[in-house]
């Protein structure tokens, strides 16, 4: 399941970055910069930041942001995000490894009202401050690509992004999916809906509660016994990567919720 | 259980709806920068879009109706904001630049 995985998130990171055609008219609901000279669909968190400066709500943006979540969840985080892809390969990188603590999964939720929503409204979109200015994505898939084609009038502020980009990579280096877990605005949103999907990972009555879906899980979900999918602390983190499902020894785990 | 089927139902047809309007019924009047075309006019620089003669003393505002896609796309490129008396405003010259323009470095 997991080579699977890699596969499908490769195919879509190609995807999103194939440069054949641009529909920047609709966002898909995965962190992945628009102006990347690349990209084919524009960036949820980029567009509702700017909407946000200007004082608009882009309908389209949190309609396909709330369908996504409310059908499948963090499905896209775990199969079609490439940032999730990058962070993935980093952590097979032998490294040293190292747990974080559970509140720090809430920051993100501050750096969605903070970076994303605050900034924009209150200074502007062209803050410093603002989420785009320092998301290592745009700092992979933009601000490098475009320093390189055409140089940069801000040295300061490239080397300021790099520096957050560097820090996020050791970080993910030794923690499965930090920036997934801790920082990432887009999977703070989809995590509200998390509860609510349709498509969710859930476990059966043949489940022996050897508590393996515990220790497996990326996301550090916690069991649950009935109901609520598999997991009773932190459903919202689920990100329906399947490892549960793959490894449980009485294949208790069903996708669909 | 059935609460929260219920509050999904409404939830999901929130977004639908939502996503419909904003889709193809959602509309901005983005009007000219004009500021632009003054600042390139004390430089010296002639004007040569069709619609602005640059002989003429005072520019005449021009506006369009973009579709909230189309401003999903402008902003892509940064190009669109609000102006002092809270209009939309093309951070361009041109509204014509503003759609189905490829992205630029932020």
């Amino acid at each position: 399941m997991e080579k699977l995985r890699l596969k499908v998130q490769l195919a879509f990171a190609a995807l999103f970055n194939i440069g054949l055609f641009q529909w920047h008219n609709i966002c898909f609901p995965v962190l992945n910069c628009h102006s990347c000279p690349t990209s084919i669909f524009a960036c949820p968190m980029g567009i509702l930041g700017q909407f946000a400066g200007i004082g608009l709500i882009p309908l389209t943006v949190i309609g396909l942001m709330a369908i996504a979540g409310l059908t499948i969840g963090r499905f896209l985080c775990g199969w079609a995000c490439p940032f999730g892809f990058v962070q993935e390969l980093l952590y097979k990188i032998p490294y040293l490894k190292f747990n974080i603590p559970s509140w720090t999964r809430f920051i993100k939720y501050g750096v969605f009202a903070g970076l994303v929503v605050a900034v924009p409204i209150y200074l502007t979109p062209e803050s410093s401050l603002y989420f785009c200015r320092l998301c290592p994505v745009g700092t992979i898939e933009s601000a490098i690509p475009w320093a390189i084609i055409n140089g940069t009038t801000n040295p300061g502020h490239l080397a300021l992004r790099l520096a957050i980009l560097f820090s996020i990579i050791i970080l993910a280096m030794g923690h499965r999916r930090f920036f997934c877990k801790v920082l990432c605005p887009l999977g703070a949103c989809l995590s509200v809906f998390n509860r609510f999907a349709l498509v969710f990972p859930e476990r059966q009555e043949t489940c022996s509660e050897c508590g393996s879906c515990n220790r497996l899980c990326p996301m550090e979900t916690t069991p649950h016994p009935k109901d609520f999918g598999v997991f009773v602390k932190k459903p919202e983190e689920c990100i329906s990567c399947l490892d549960c499902r793959e490894k449980c020894p009485t294949h208790a785990v069903k996708l669909w919720g | 259980m059935r609460i929260r089927k219920i509050f999904w139902v409404i939830i999901f047809s929130l977004s639908v709806a939502g996503t419909i309007y904003g889709a193809f019924f959602r509309e901005f009047l983005v009007y000219d920068n004009l500021e632009k075309f003054e600042k390139l006019k004390n430089v010296g620089i002639t004007i040569k879009i069709p619609g602005y003669e640059s002989t003429e003393n005072k520019f005449e505002v021009q506006s369009q109706w973009f579709t909230e896609p189309e401003v999903v796309n402008a902003m892509t490129f940064e190009g669109i904001s609000r102006y002092k008396d809270g209009k939309l405003t093309s951070n361009y010259p041109d509204l014509r630049m503003l759609k189905g323009r490829l992205p630029c470095p932020t």
